[in-house]
């Protein structure tokens, strides 16, 4: 008996020390969980907001105060956006809840999966022009000394300062001199305005940081430029072309601005211009809106988790170009 | 004699040219040439002619009247006082924007900053506001302000700091600080990253230091990290403000320049003045004043900041 009373007492003379320093760990790291919760809550909140209320049925979506969880979950509106087109909820087909009170799916809701397709379309051959013009280029300010060099690149950088609106009026003009309203090949053409400049600056970056000693070996063991860039720089740049392919892609799905301009009817309207469409009817239910904005952030969301890792990298290698 | 010495000219020019003009300059301009062809195309042409276009009184209403009235458009905008109060709605806008975004970004990025589990998690979900597409964005946010059923409306009047709905968008003092908002939520990922980047290049060493001389943590991100983190904040200021000042899509989205003219930003302006009144002329005049602040400003920026970094 007598022999266990030290050996208790010894740990609890250490105690209050360790306890001490258990007790900062245990408070940093529940400040760091409530932290991250905060972030996570202030980004994620809104967009969770936005998937809730488009499951949401008539009746839930007008109540006050709103419902945070919907009660009756239903997925009419989506069931609405990608049915046969034959089977189309029109006015008289459409729920029988009060019109006046945002009641209804538009019959316009099939043009969701057409202006989709015009979305991908357009961002996919604007991907392949960036590739096709960004990556020549990038190599050459990059590893060949040539006389106009630093020209080049603050020139580049000029014509992405210039604001969008600026450029929307003379393309507009020029657009419809060439007859090419309401058609893809306008937004492929003047999204390259867009996107080209960063996709140069992220391959720069990229390049630059790639050592001078690659060059030189494959030049003195008899490559031309072309095939040092194909043979050696290509396959080491593989991150940066991903970073590249994910910007412009995603920069062309998201654009906004010159679709409006250039677009009138599903030929060439692409999802963003469609789901803008919805917005400003008023009979139209808002948790039907609420859906195509899902359908037009589902993809890029998703592309942005998955590629993480590329996009991080790509963004400050840009940023710090730019 | 003198045909030896014709005979050695062009020889002499064609070394000169190929010295000049060598396989490395060959090479770059044939790299370079799809780029200045599109850059051309897309970019430098449209800007100059906007730049025309802006000498001329163009409304497409009189297509068959075009008279080149030089830089009148220029001056009647100057002397406009809606010109004057829209520049400064743009700038309030931006600083704004500019102020909260940073401030936020900076807290995220000090949370990334740690090592914690979970932490890659966090960061990757973080990107989620980033990859928004504008449109959702403001369709998103004009749900969340709604009037009658919006979620603004709905939590502050559940947490009882409101006794009845308010119609959030219809108020000419908030309607640009709550478009701001929807911005800010976009671009703080963005400015987030930034400011790690710049963050993790600080070496362990300073803060070892400064711990050793007895700062607290207070003051070790006082005097340590914010003056290190100083290039990230120049980036953040230039790329946010850049993004504020053209800001459309939202504008578009929530308000159309609304109510009256309370959110009306240069770059609406622009809009309304091309397409709705057809005033090609005075709304490229417009649109190059846009630019111009728009160089003016970040060549400020990184002017007055640059040199103290």
């Amino acid at each position: 008996m007598t022999t266990a009373a030290p050996a208790l007492s010894k740990p609890a003379a250490i105690d209050p020390w360790r306890r001490k320093a258990r007790l900062a760990e245990w408070g940093q790291r529940a400040v760091l969980l409530v932290a991250s919760l905060l972030v996570l809550a202030y980004a994620l909140g809104p967009v969770v907001w936005l998937v809730v209320s488009s499951v949401e049925d008539e009746a839930e979506i007008v109540s006050v105060p709103p419902h945070w969880l919907p009660r009756r979950p239903t997925l009419q509106n989506y069931r609405a956006i990608f049915e046969t087109p034959e089977k189309t909820v029109t006015y008289e087909t459409s729920s029988h809840k009060d019109p006046a009170a945002g009641g209804y799916i538009p019959s316009t809701a099939k043009n969701l999966l057409p202006g989709m397709a015009n979305s991908l379309e357009v961002a996919f051959a604007v991907v392949v022009l960036n590739l096709l013009v960004g990556v020549p280029a990038a190599y050459a300010i990059a590893k060949i000394r040539f006389y106009g060099r630093s020209a080049a690149v603050y020139s580049i950088l000029a014509t992405r300062v210039v604001p969008d609106i600026a450029l929307v009026v003379p393309f507009f003009l020029i657009v419809k001199k060439l007859g090419l309203v309401d058609n893809i090949l306008s937004l492929i053409v003047t999204y390259l305005a867009i996107t080209v400049p960063f996709t140069v600056f992220v391959l720069v970056g990229y390049f630059e940081a790639l050592p001078d000693e690659l060059d030189k070996a494959a030049r003195v063991d008899g490559c031309s430029r072309w095939q040092a860039l194909r043979h050696v720089f290509l396959p080491l740049a593989v991150p940066s072309l991903v970073a590249v392919v994910l910007f412009s892609f995603l920069a062309s799905w998201n654009e906004f601005l010159l679709a409006l301009m250039f677009t009138q009817t599903t030929a060439s309207q692409t999802l963003p211009i469609v789901v803008a469409s919805f917005a400003s009817d008023f009979t139209i239910s808002f948790s039907f809106i609420n859906a195509a904005g899902v359908i037009a952030v589902v993809p890029p969301i998703l592309l942005a988790l998955v590629f993480e890792r590329y996009i991080v990298s790509g963004l400050t290698a840009g940023a710090v170009k730019g | 004699m003198t045909g030896f010495a014709e005979e050695a000219r062009p020889q002499e020019f064609r070394a000169r040219l190929a010295r000049l003009f060598n396989y490395e300059e060959r090479s770059a301009v044939l790299f370079l040439m799809p780029l200045v062809i599109v850059l051309g195309g897309v970019a430098l042409f449209p800007i100059g002619y906007a730049l025309y276009l802006s000498l001329f009184r163009l409304k497409l209403t009189r297509p068959g009247n075009v008279p080149f009235v030089g830089f009148d458009n220029y001056l009647l905008l100057l002397e406009d006082s809606g010109f004057w109060a829209a520049a400064g709605r743009t700038a309030y806008f931006a600083v704004v924007v500019v102020v909260a975004t940073t401030v936020l970004a900076l807290l995220v990025a000090l949370l990334l900053n740690e090592t914690f589990r979970g932490r890659r998690l966090v960061a990757a979900l973080l990107l989620v506001p980033w990859a928004v597409p504008s449109v959702a964005n403001g369709l998103m946010w004009k749900w969340i302000y709604n009037p009658d059923y919006g979620a603004l409306n709905g939590a502050l009047l559940q947490f009882g700091l409101i006794d009845r709905y308010t119609v959030w968008l219809g108020d000419p003092g908030k309607t640009l600080l709550l478009i701001a908002n929807a911005l800010v939520w976009k671009e703080v990922p963005l400015a987030a990253i930034l400011l790690l980047v710049t963050m993790k290049a600080v070496p362990a060493d300073l803060y070892r230091a400064a711990k050793v001389d007895g700062a607290n943590v207070w003051q070790r991100f006082l005097h340590v990290t914010l003056p290190t983190l100083r290039p990230g904040f120049l980036l953040v200021i230039v790329f946010v403000s850049m993004i504020a000042v053209r800001q459309f899509d939202l504008f578009y989205l929530l308000t159309e320049g609304g109510p009256g003219d309370a959110s009306t930003v240069a770059a609406w302006q622009v809009y309304v003045e091309s397409f709705r009144n057809l005033s090609f002329g005075t709304g490229s005049a417009l649109a190059y004043l846009l630019a111009m602040a728009v160089f003016a400003l970040s060549w400020i920026v990184i002017r007055t900041f640059g040199r103290r970094l």
